[in-house]
């Protein structure tokens, strides 16, 4: 019973057993997915939905890291877990997604994003929340939202950026006399952030793009691409850069080849290249004429190149753990690839964020990440780029490798003039 | 005995002004729907396009052309709203909505128009089209195409909805109309019929206790007279031209 002269009503009692249930001890600090066990990790990506290979891939390469982290003693005792939802590689999902993980999952960061249009929305909740030093880690994307203000401190990226490939194609084309560079791109913000790309770096060469087209995001192989082939062939380009997803791509590689546009396609690191390839060459009699004059970027080296120390690990520790999916994520099946370009990446992105995490010396601390960040300097991810961080730099590699088809296989493209002048 | 040629000029006339009502009630209604949706619309594509074009500014001028697609498609989901784009004031599209590509009519537009132009896009339909300058014109345009097919459904929809609702009115009120005028009609019938029968039967004494002559209304006061007349003969010649 309240003493005399102090009564409390309703409301303030409820006010009152809030503010002591916010001061107990019991309660979960922000980053609770912390514990002396655990280490949580909140991704949102594809895993349903004609890009599923893209998340599919990139998740099993990080998932194969992380399994042997675990195996070994994890990251001072802590197993590194993941916290995963499926976005389908569509913004508002993975706006939902990502509000769960920082919300009511608490995670530690975010790791493994795929996509622009989605990571690009989620980047002013990030902001938003900036004063619970939420960052998100190496998403499987090369835009320049999250290289740049406003959003740029919240964010660490390993791969290249769409900035440095496209412009590396097109410094290639140029160089061997292809001038008239066409644009095929996704209408959204993954296909404008290429566009940009591919209209800055001809614009270097006092070029302007020679034509565009577009397509709807979610495009499948089985869709026509005839009418985008039949625009870009209406202005005769030397070279077609495309900026989209793998199932797209290869529709309009195959509608390009059976229209006549008998011109090098080239296409961004994000496109999946062994889907795009696999869909290219299934069913088809002779998929020689639609794989000819494919040339890839990569932001990786290639997964054959076993000179490389991290392409040897991966390797081995693929063939060991043979991560997949969990089953409750998957929604339409999908097979696959041994090894790929993007579980390579997935790979790469998972051994240097372990790394980052073990420089946190066991005081895992959201507030000590960035630091954590910045004190990796020269180090070798054993991939033959040394990999350097600073509060002026926040991607760690800068390589672009360039690939073609040979016998349904992506090698390294070494004679640009020989294949294609 | 029916009354039927009597009212009906009566029915008709109130039919007439039933469906002048209805008409021209329907008529102003469906005149303001139209132009007050047409006029929404396009106060809510001109209000997009400065909520647009005040957004660009800061992402223009960093040249972060993802995160100004990215803006762009969030307004795309606006019911109505079939298009975006988005010019540089040299006249280049830095962002669009359009697939497969851009539209030879918009290409060869007015970049800097900022005025409500109608436009007819083949393969895509009909729009309005309304701008908002950037930086007053030195960072570009923003436009929005409002598709008028949209309006058009909505018009179309609330004129179904007006048809159904008039021709309701107007059977009910015809309806009525005859069921009032029956009702006035019935005792001039009973009226009719006792005369003709006070005529036929000079038996006057026997015609005394009919229901009509109990009726407090024209029709009973018609009734008494006839009987009065009957029973007391035509009036004299003196009182007549009295």
């Amino acid at each position: 019973m309240a003493p005399a002269g102090f009564r409390l009503t309703r409301k303030e009692f409820i006010r009152w057993g809030l503010a002591a249930a916010a001061m107990a001890p019991w309660r979960q600090a922000p980053g609770s997915s912390v514990s002396s066990e655990e280490i949580v990790l909140g991704v949102s990506a594809a895993f349903s939905g004609p890009s599923r290979g893209l998340g599919t891939e990139l998740y099993r390469g990080a998932s194969a890291y992380f399994s042997r982290v675990n195996e070994t003693g994890g990251i001072d005792g802590r197993r590194i877990v993941l916290k995963m939802y499926d976005d389908g590689y569509q913004p508002d999902p993975c706006v939902e997604n990502t509000m769960k993980l920082m919300l009511e999952d608490e995670v530690f960061l975010l790791f493994g994003y795929v996509g622009t249009p989605t990571v690009t929305r989620v980047l002013p909740l990030l902001k938003k929340f900036q004063d619970e030093n939420i960052f998100m880690f190496f998403p499987f994307t090369g835009a320049q939202p999250q290289r740049q203000p406003p959003y740029g401190d919240f964010a660490f990226n390993l791969r290249a950026s769409y900035g440095q490939e496209t412009a590396g194609l097109v410094n290639n084309f140029v160089r061997i006399g292809k001038e008239r560079i066409a644009v095929f791109y996704q209408a959204d913000a993954y296909g404008r952030s290429g566009w940009a790309g591919v209209r800055a770096a001809l614009a270097a060469h006092g070029r302007q793009i020679a034509g565009e087209a577009s397509y709807s995001r979610g495009a499948k192989f089985t869709g026509s691409m005839r009418r985008q082939v039949e625009i870009l062939k209406a202005v005769a380009p030397d070279a077609v850069i495309c900026i989209g997803a793998y199932a797209a791509c290869a529709a309009f590689a195959r509608d390009a080849v059976d229209l006549g546009l008998n011109a090098p396609i080239a296409n961004l690191s994000f496109v999946g290249s062994e889907n795009m390839v696999k869909l290219l060459t299934e069913g088809s009699g002779d998929p020689e004429p639609y794989t000819r004059l494919l040339v890839n970027s990569q932001v990786v080296p290639s997964y054959e190149d076993l000179e490389l120390p991290a392409v040897r690990e991966y390797r081995e520790l693929m063939a060991r753990y043979d991560p997949q999916v969990p089953p409750e994520l998957i929604k339409e099946e999908y097979a696959p690839f041994r090894h790929s370009f993007g579980s390579l990446e997935g790979f790469l992105n998972a051994k240097l964020l372990a790394e980052i995490l073990r420089r946190l010396g066991g005081e895992v601390d959201r507030g000590r990440l960035e630091d954590a960040v910045f004190s990796v300097k020269d180090f070798d991810l054993g991939v033959g780029e040394r990999v350097s961080f600073g509060p002026g730099r926040r991607q760690g590699l800068q390589t672009v490798y360039y690939t073609v088809v040979e016998d349904g296989r992506f090698v390294p493209l070494q004679d640009w003039q020989g294949k294609f002048a | 005995m029916k009354i039927d040629k009597l009212f009906r000029r009566t029915r008709f006339g109130i039919f007439c002004v039933f469906a002048v009502i209805v008409v021209s009630t329907s008529a102003l209604c469906l005149y303001t729907v139209d132009t007050q949706l047409s006029a929404e619309y396009e106060i809510n594509s001109k209000n997009i396009a400065k909520t647009v074009a005040d957004s660009s500014v800061d992402i223009l001028l960093n040249r972060d052309m993802a995160t100004l697609q990215s803006l762009v498609d969030q307004f795309i989901e606006i019911q109505g709203i079939r298009y975006i784009y988005i010019t540089s004031e040299t006249g280049e599209h830095l962002a669009h909505t359009f697939v497969p590509g851009i539209p030879e009519a918009i290409l060869a537009s007015d970049h800097r128009s900022t005025e409500p132009v109608e436009r007819e896009l083949p393969g895509l339909g009909n729009f309005v089209e309304v701008g908002s300058p950037i930086l007053a014109g030195v960072a570009g345009t923003v436009h929005v195409g409002m598709d008028l097919d949209v309006v058009a459904l909505k018009f179309q929809r609330a004129v179904g909805q007006q048809i159904y609702l008039v021709a309701g009115i107007l059977l009910f009120g015809v309806l009525a109309s005859i069921w009032l005028v029956n009702l006035a009609a019935r005792p001039l019938g009973e009226l009719l019929a006792y005369a003709v029968e006070l005529a036929r039967n000079r038996d006057e004494d026997a015609l005394a206790d009919r229901e009509i002559l109990k009726r407090d209304d024209e029709a009973g006061h018609l009734a008494r007279l006839f009987l009065h007349v009957a029973r007391n003969g035509p009036e004299p010649e003196s009182l007549r031209a009295a």
